[in-house]
């Protein structure tokens, strides 16, 4: 295909904006309208570009290889690129930025609702990760890659501690600990294939794998690959981080867990994708990614299934179902990276319902511990109907859009001859619905003790207009992409289909 | 013969080594803050020989009076002697 | 004695910052020397990556006005690795400045520095 060599517009907005605003909102002390104004103003903004967006190149450096009436040619004969910083806006790019964008919207305005007057800095710290999120999902250099991966995790330390309560400067402080010495790693492995193919372009990078021979120096690839993958994990919260990330979690509001989550799960697929494309033909690379992400699922669900309070089990199940996402990336077929991409977004949504629900929840004033509440459905239907309606589609259960993604997932492991796989996909699923229906039933179904004084004032309780369209308006995402899942798979197949084929294609 | 240029990078190395090792064996925090420092100087050195000239420069600024200062700041507002249990 | 070339020295330099700072992260207990320990981690990834880019006998990687510019490529520096370090100096400070101002903020809660003390796991 033959395109002219312009930048798309909409990179730099995607990206600018949100900074911009951060430094405004930063400055404007103790302003708390006009913060309100501009951080909304920002995310509506920012939201519009993303859906509007035609697709195209973004590149800071380096150009491609030019014809002589001004296009370049897009095939794999004519390569003579030398793009090094780039960022790409393609469907994937455009759905996850959009699911992403919705998200900062709805947090924007519960932050500027809920909290105290002077909370420019937490506003700050909100677009900033969003910038993160989508910056490292449209990148294709090693370079934007690591800064996004690295300052990504010292905005979630700061959105985290940002909560006040020491549990979560502690859980801020670890994070910190652990980001400091995987970045490191993530600088060394960056280094390392510099060192091996001389280009900072991932496309550039992997055209040079294919096509030299690189002898005796296989063996430093496996290293890159390690301290890569080690990257993938920590930024993910998989297997050994998931104490840590689920700390991460808990202890941020629950309206922050939402980007939280949101970022991650943007995190593990930009760099799964990155992994699969660069060290996907390696022996044994698949292999890894496999058993890092299954352990995570079976160990999350394990941990969410013990746990006595309800943030604490919707932090671990983030945790698990992370693992969902890169299962379904690292089987590596078209059909399982179709899932995986897929279940992505499913879960961000899924998950921003029920996250949502536990803010509602604390602010009847107490707490979100399964054993001190009880009959909140009496005080709030609508509360307890958006939360089981999300349990159902963080569950999979069939009108929700749960059941599609864990479906190709499933299909995905038994066209690999995994049924194993399958087998812990399903567990998963099963588990999920048992540990989120305990906590459930117990806050909202269960008849709570009858104090006369208390259930006067606690009656007049009705959730704010505002997080009634943002749960509606999730649920009825959630409730079209399970019965039409076609129209997410339109964004996603493409993507897919490079990676499997042709991967040095952004 | 000594080659001086070598010896000296040698020598920076070793100053790396011990500012390294030292700082962290310090029981007195503010002065392991000082020896940081001092260790970031024989790093920008090494800096410039490998051919790195104005990431020494960086390394100067930044490791000698950045780093230290941010680690100063938190001793003078937390405590500036280990516990000893 | 043992010819070692500047590069070789740049490795083992890098290599002694890297493991005194990931053991001073990982087995001292104050968390001041663990955030001296994660800046001399930096310093030598910051070396190794230095390293990296040396060429025996080479130029600095600047084209200075009357130099030749077919002599350049061969002669220089190769700069992947010090256009990392750049970024990675200014992490490395952000990143401590972070994780001193969540220092500052645990001891005033606990009244400590002891990494053993403030971050035990306890639930609130």
């Amino acid at each position: 295909m033959n395109e002219p060599i312009t930048n798309l517009w909409s990179v730099p907005l995607l990206v600018m904006i949100p900074i911009l605003t951060a430094i405004v909102v930063n400055l404007l002390y103790n302003k708390a309208r006009a913060i309100r104004v501009i951080s909304i103003g920002a995310a509506i903004a920012v939201l519009a570009i993303s859906v509007v967006s035609p697709y195209g190149f973004h590149w800071f450096a380096g150009h491609p290889a030019v014809n002589a009436d001004g296009t370049y040619t897009f095939t794999a004969s004519v390569f003579s690129w030398k793009l090094s910083l780039e960022y790409y806006y393609g469907p994937l790019q455009q759905i996850l930025i959009a699911v992403t964008s919705l998200l900062l919207l709805f947090v924007v305005v519960i932050a500027t609702k809920s909290l105290s007057k002077n909370y420019g800095p937490y506003v700050a710290i909100v677009f900033l990760t969003y910038v993160s999120a989508a910056a490292v999902i449209m990148t294709n250099d090693f370079y934007n890659l690591w800064i996004a991966v690295e300052l990504g995790s010292l905005l979630v330390a700061g959105l985290v501690a940002s909560s006040g309560t020491g549990y979560a400067q502690k859980a801020a402080l670890k994070y910190t600990f652990f980001s400091a010495l995987a970045g490191s790693g993530l600088a060394i492995s960056l280094g390392l294939i510099l060192g091996i193919t001389g280009y900072a372009n991932i496309t550039d990078a992997i055209h040079f794998l294919m096509t030299n021979d690189l002898g005796g120096m296989h063996a430093v690839l496996y290293v890159a690959f390690a301290f890569l993958a080690l990257a993938w994990v920590y930024a993910g919260g998989l297997i050994p981080v998931h104490p840590l990330k689920s700390d991460v979690y808990r202890s941020a509001f629950p309206h922050a867990t939402v980007l939280l989550q949101a970022q991650s799960k943007l995190m593990l697929v930009a760099i799964g994708i990155v992994l699969l494309r660069m060290f996907g033909a390696l022996p044994f690379a698949r292999e890894v990614m496999l058993s890092i992400s299954v352990l995570t699922m079976i160990i999350g669900i394990v941990m969410a299934l013990i746990q006595t309070d309800f943030r604490w089990t919707l932090a671990y199940i983030i945790v698990s179902h992370s693992g969902l996402v890169t299962v379904g990336l690292s089987l590596g077929t078209y059909k399982g990276i179709v899932g995986g991409l897929f279940q992505a977004v499913n879960d961000i949504i899924y998950m921003s319902i029920l996250l949502l629900c536990c803010e509602m929840l604390l602010y009847f004033g107490k707490g979100t511990s399964i054993k001190f509440n009880g009959g909140i459905a009496k005080k709030s239907p609508w509360l307890a109907a958006f939360v089981i309606l999300g349990t159902f589609a963080a569950s999979g259960i069939p009108p929700f859009n749960g059941f599609q993604s864990e479906l190709i997932i499933i299909q995905a492991a038994l066209e690999q001859s995994l049924p194993e796989v399958a087998a812990v996909v399903l567990m998963v699923s099963i588990s999920t619905f048992i540990a989120l229906f305990r906590a459930v039933y117990s806050i909202f179904l269960k008849p709570g003790e009858d104090h006369p004084v208390r259930q006067s004032e606690a009656k007049r309780f009705e959730i704010p207009t505002t997080v009634f369209v943002f749960l509606s308006v999730l649920l009825a995402i959630s409730f079209v992409l399970g019965v039409y899942p076609q129209l997410a798979l339109g964004f996603l197949t493409e993507s897919a289909l490079k990676v499997v084929f042709v991967p040095w294609v952004p | 013969m000594i080659d001086t240029f070598m010896t000296v990078a040698y020598l920076m190395v070793i100053g790396v080594t011990i500012g390294a090792v030292a700082a962290l064996l310090q029981k007195d925090l503010l002065r392991a803050a000082y020896i940081t420092g001092a260790e970031s100087i024989a790093l920008a050195f090494l800096f410039h020989a490998l051919l790195a000239p104005d990431l020494g420069l960086t390394q100067a600024i930044v490791g000698t009076v950045l780093m230290p200062g941010i680690i100063i700041l938190a001793i003078l507002k937390t405590r500036r002697r280990e516990e000893s249990d | 004695m043992i010819e070692v070339s500047l590069q070789l020295l740049g490795f083992i330099a890098a290599t002694i910052l890297v493991v005194v700072g990931i053991a001073g992260m990982l087995f001292l207990d104050n968390l001041i020397k663990k955030l001296i320990a994660f800046t001399l981690l930096s310093d030598g990834v910051n070396l190794a990556l230095v390293s990296l880019g040396y060429v025996q006998g080479g130029i600095v990687p600047i084209l200075e006005p009357g130099a030749s510019i077919s002599e350049f490529p061969n002669s220089a520096a190769l700069i992947f690795g010090p256009g990392i370090v750049l970024t990675n100096i200014v992490i490395g400070v952000s990143t401590t400045a972070i994780l001193a101002a969540l220092i500052v903020a645990l001891y005033k809660r606990c009244g400590s520095l002891k990494a053993s003390k403030v971050l035990k796991g306890e639930r609130e």
